[in-house]
């Protein structure tokens, strides 16, 4: 599909004709990282930048939420996500939208991402043979080119929007997407060199998993179960169904915890923290490529950042995916 | 279509089976049905929910039968529960017994425990169309006699045309049939597995010797169904609680062929 410019200037005027009717979401500079904020008329925002702390995931469902039949919000557009973190909702649509469909999972978030100009530390998609920006999930897509912005589109809901909002953009020049091409490329090759340019080959993994389990014996020595990686995942999926005063709630859970497999009576089949610890890995490398036909990983690396026994993540999945 | 909204069901009758456990027969205000082998989830307002396996046959109409044993917090709620009181549940949910491949085969239970209540559901279901099997055979075990479930009920499944054997681990001086754990019943009981399929359900390590003593009588991996009990939370292939290995139980299950699982690390625990 045709590719649209938008300058500077015109995407202020339309975020500032959105706010109206629309709930809007930007990464906000906090000075070494970003974290969402919620777009004000007198926001000063730019789509430079990597990865938010939090992931894209919690703008579809709450933390932890009533479900109840809720009072209609207005829908939401959530500016500047990145391409682990919709990469991360393959995973999370085909759980929580298919085979039941989940009623209190949000279908009205507009993802209008862009791509990466920077990296955290932990970043490793391009590890997993990723690239630094969206290539599926999102609606519209922002690409920075000289005084704004390349918008490509992604979805219908897209196509739509810059229809209906025809007035902001303009047709693409050759040279915006050539710049939008080289943009790419060299932050690519600069994230790839960043990470030694390594490519894991995970195709093997269920077997090396079990077979170099001394791996995660000695990484996990300092996991306290916190469950910090699981929950700033951009693509851990898992929750606990309760009951609140007047309905269900749902709140995020984690199999890094003890009482997570626990059955009535007592039974715990992952009662031993490094058993915890391994199965992540073998739920988002194995289980759910097997099952769901996606891996439950894109390299954003929080869960290294997050991780208050300092472990990283990475190394242990290039350790165990290396070994012979 | 909201998965997680409950059917409000009327407690009938509350009928205590052993000092833990009661079965509950349960009205539901809506239309409601399920497959021998599903499970539903069993909501206690404000308290929680629990899955459980329906125990009276697929094909009654009307009030079904749950039997639970006190094992936790919801099941100490729920054991609290009178005639005319209200519970919701959601469901039915997961896999049933496949019927269809039980057909013109002799068909044996393997019980223990608690583990009867599934097994009394496929029993009923098969039962009420008997002609379709070669052979209905329940074998069960218990702790001890006071131990057993639905204890005046063998009588009549036997009557129906049932061939049962029941063992119990620690007898008493009024007990006249087997004592041992389960799988000596096999010493005196000849199976068919050429043309049989067995299904399994009891506590991890009853199920964990009775299927090698499957195994090792003949049944094929295939033949052998099995009913996990795992946590399952929203019962939907959601919540990622009920895993074993890649699948979930409440999905992809609880009624699993043995060949299906019979890799995977640390099913029995």
């Amino acid at each position: 599909m045709e590719q649209k410019f938008i300058s500077n200037e015109k995407v202020k005027a339309l975020t500032k004709k959105l706010i109206p009717d629309y709930e809007i979401f930007y990464p906000r500079r906090q000075e070494e990282s970003w974290d969402w904020a919620r777009m004000e008329a007198d926001s000063e925002f730019t789509f430079e930048g990597h990865r938010t702390v939090l992931p894209l995931k919690y703008f579809f469902y709450s933390p932890q939420e009533n479900l109840v039949e809720k009072k209609k919000d207005k829908p939401r557009i959530i500016f500047g996500a990145r391409g682990c973190d919709t990469k991360g909702l393959s995973l999370l649509k085909k759980i929580y939208l298919e085979d039941p469909e989940d009623p209190h999972f949000r279908k009205d978030v507009l993802v209008f991402s862009a791509d990466c100009t920077t990296h955290h530390p932990d970043c490793f998609c391009t590890v997993l043979g990723d690239q630094p920006w969206a290539t599926e999930n999102f609606d519209l897509n922002f690409s920075i080119v000289e005084n704004g912005y390349l918008v490509s589109v992604g979805s219908d809901a897209g196509a739509k929007f810059l229809k209906d909002h025809g007035g902001f953009f303009e047709s693409a020049r050759s040279e915006q997407e050539k710049s939008m091409s080289s943009h790419r490329t060299s932050f690519e090759e600069e994230l790839k060199k960043f990470n030694g340019n390594k490519v894991l080959d995970l195709k093997d993994l269920e077997g090396k998993i079990e077979k170099h389990s001394d791996v995660f014996k000695e990484y996990g020595k300092t996991c306290v179960s916190c469950s910090s990686c699981t929950n700033v995942c951009s693509s851990c999926f898992c929750f606990f169904l309760s009951e609140g005063d007047e309905n269900k709630i749902r709140y995020m859970d984690s199999c890094q915890l003890k009482s997570y497999a626990r059955v009535a009576g007592g039974a715990n089949p992952r009662e031993d923290l490094i058993e915890r610890f391994k199965h992540r890995f073998t739920c988002k490398f194995v289980y759910r490529p097997q099952m769901q036909g996606f891996n439950g990983c894109t390299g954003c690396g929080r869960c290294t950042a997050g991780c208050q026994g300092k472990i990283d993540f990475q190394e242990v999945l290039i350790k165990v995916a290396e070994a012979k | 279509m909201d998965p997680y909204k409950t059917i409000n069901c009327k407690v009938i009758k509350v009928i205590e089976e052993t000092s833990l456990i009661k079965t509950f027969i349960l009205e539901p205000e809506k239309k409601f049905s399920f497959a021998t082998g599903q499970f539903i989830q069993l909501t206690m307002p404000k308290i929680g929910e629990s899955p459980f396996t329906p125990s009276s046959s697929q094909f009654a109409k009307g009030p079904f039968e749950v039997t639970i044993m006190k094992a936790g917090r919801v099941t100490e709620k729920l054991h609290e529960l009178k005639a005319n009181d209200t519970v919701g549940i959601r469901g039915p949910l997961g896999t049933s017994y496949p019927l269809n491949e039980f057909e013109g085969k002799e068909v044996l239970l393997l019980g223990g425990g608690v583990g009867m209540a599934p097994l009394r559901s496929l029993l009923l279901t098969l039962l009420d169309e008997k002609d379709k099997y070669e052979k209905i055979t329940l074998l069960y075990g218990a702790k001890n006699p006071a131990d057993i479930v639905y204890k005046d009920q063998f009588e009549s499944w036997k009557k129906r045309g049932a061939e049962i054997c029941r063992t119990v681990d620690a007898a008493d001086n009024d007990w006249k049939e087997k004592e041992g754990v389960v799988t000596c019943l096999f010493d005196d009981y000849s199976v068919n597995p050429k043309n049989g399929v067995a299904v399994v359900c009891g506590p991890p390590i009853m199920m964990k010797f009775g299927t090698f003593k499957l195994l090792e009588l003949g049944y094929a991996p295939e033949s052998i169904y099995l009913s996990m009990e795992k946590n399952m939370s929203c019962g939907i292939g959601k919540c990622g609680h009920c895993g074993v290995g890649k699948y979930f139980a409440c999905k992809d299950g609880p009624v699993f062929k043995y060949s299906l699982i019979k890799d995977i690390e640390g099913i029995w625990e």
